[in-house]
């Protein structure tokens, strides 16, 4: 099976793949922070799709976030904050991306965007949306996203045309737009 | 002609499945159900994401050199790493603010654009311009935002400085943003964050006529 992951772009912090973590003599707050933030970041990363924009986005919910972390605020308390800024700042994101405004997103976000941190494997979120789906529109989304086929092994695969997989992959994708994963 | 729904998405499912960051165009809104699902769907491909030790090192590091007390000052922000005013900005200017050595100060002033050969393009009459209000024409290959303040007029580019994407204006808040991250820019072209300088817009040419006809120095 071929895969289209191979070329992935590189990252801010491409360097450094092994680091060890060593905190300059971290506090307890910024450790417990950190764990925190490795939340937040798979939250982030399960709506964005990307390391990048995923780094980028948690970078500012950590900014905005010192002052709490500063107060000593119990981790339950730190966490709500966490989230709630995640939440603020993916809306933001997602308006700028897509040069709308907020208002305009917030059905979309409202259904995207749970209140707290995710409660199942990503793979079983994946496996909730692709169920939810027609065969072709399943098979479709499976091949390409979870196994990375291009277009063209799908259509092989499928005995299609990478013209009617294009297309269908549009569908797919709408239709699973429309499947319920938080709540 | 527009790009197809298909094609456009299938652009940002290429990208995403390559790791890429959601590079988004004008009219991609249009699909904004099949994006954010293609960013989940492909995240929860992915399995479990953890932060990257690099960026969590950084992160540990930020937290700790984070000034004590209150809010982070936008300078204290860049000196303890994350280089962007606290709760201003989105995305890759964040990236961008990690490089080292960011200017202390935006580039004064934009460079001219000189297009070799040029000449005057008619692009309407002055009497078409709203006071202080952005308008976008083309001059040939060269695209200008024009500002009309009383008989004068100036131009800026509608490229913005920092990445290759078409500035929008942006008339409650009477700036030119950028649909690419979050960047804004006055009519003169200067960057509106200065904790986080880009670079002044590109300046481009324009003339009243005698006539009252609005020329800019195209192609």
């Amino acid at each position: 099976m071929s895969t289209e992951r191979g070329s992935r772009e590189e990252g801010p912090e491409a360097e450094g793949t092994g680091d060890v973590l060593e905190l300059p003599a971290a506090s307890r707050t910024t450790a417990i922070a950190l764990d925190e933030l490795e939340l937040v970041y798979a939250f982030i990363y399960a709506r964005v799709g990307n390391r990048p924009d995923a780094e980028d986005l948690t970078q500012q919910v950590a900014m905005k976030a010192i002052p709490r972390l500063r107060q000593g605020a119990p981790a339950s308390a730190i966490r709500g904050y966490l989230f709630a800024t995640a939440r603020s700042v993916l809306g933001a994101f997602w308006s700028t991306r897509l040069g709308l405004s907020e208002a305009e997103l917030h059905e979309d976000l409202a259904m995207a965007i749970p209140a707290g941190p995710p409660s199942e494997e990503p793979a079983e979120r994946a496996r909730r949306i692709l169920d939810g789906l027609s065969d072709n529109y399943r098979r479709v989304l499976e091949l390409r996203f979870l196994h990375g086929y291009s277009l063209k092994e799908v259509a092989a695969e499928m005995r299609s045309t990478v013209g009617a997989v294009k297309v269908m992959q549009l569908r797919a994708l709408r239709a699973a737009a429309k499947v319920r994963l938080d709540g | 002609m527009g790009e197809r729904p298909e094609n456009r998405v299938d652009r940002i499912v290429n990208d995403l499945l390559r790791g890429r960051r959601l590079r988004l165009r004008g009219g991609d809104a249009e699909e904004k159900e099949a994006i954010t699902a293609a960013a989940r769907l492909i995240a929860a491909g992915q399995g479990s994401q953890r932060m990257h030790p690099a960026f969590r090192k950084r992160l540990a590091e930020a937290l700790e050199s984070a000034p004590k007390g209150g809010w982070l000052t936008r300078r204290a922000a860049m000196v303890a790493g994350f280089g962007v005013a606290a709760g201003a900005v989105t995305g890759g200017l964040i990236a961008r603010a990690l490089e080292p050595a960011a200017p202390a100060t935006p580039n004064p002033g934009g460079r001219q654009v000189n297009p070799i050969p040029g000449r005057w393009v008619d692009v309407g009459a002055l009497a078409d311009f709203a006071e202080g209000q952005g308008k976008r024409v083309t001059a040939g290959a060269v695209g200008a935002y024009l500002f009309r303040r009383g008989s004068t007029v100036s131009a800026v580019s509608a490229m913005c400085s920092h990445l290759p994407c078409e500035l929008n204006w942006n008339g409650g808040n009477g700036v030119l943003d950028c649909p690419c991250h979050p960047a804004s820019f006055t009519p003169d072209g200067a960057p509106t964050n200065l904790a986080y300088p880009l670079p002044h817009l590109d300046l481009v040419s324009v003339r009243v006529t005698d006539a009252g006809r609005v020329e800019v120095l195209g192609t």
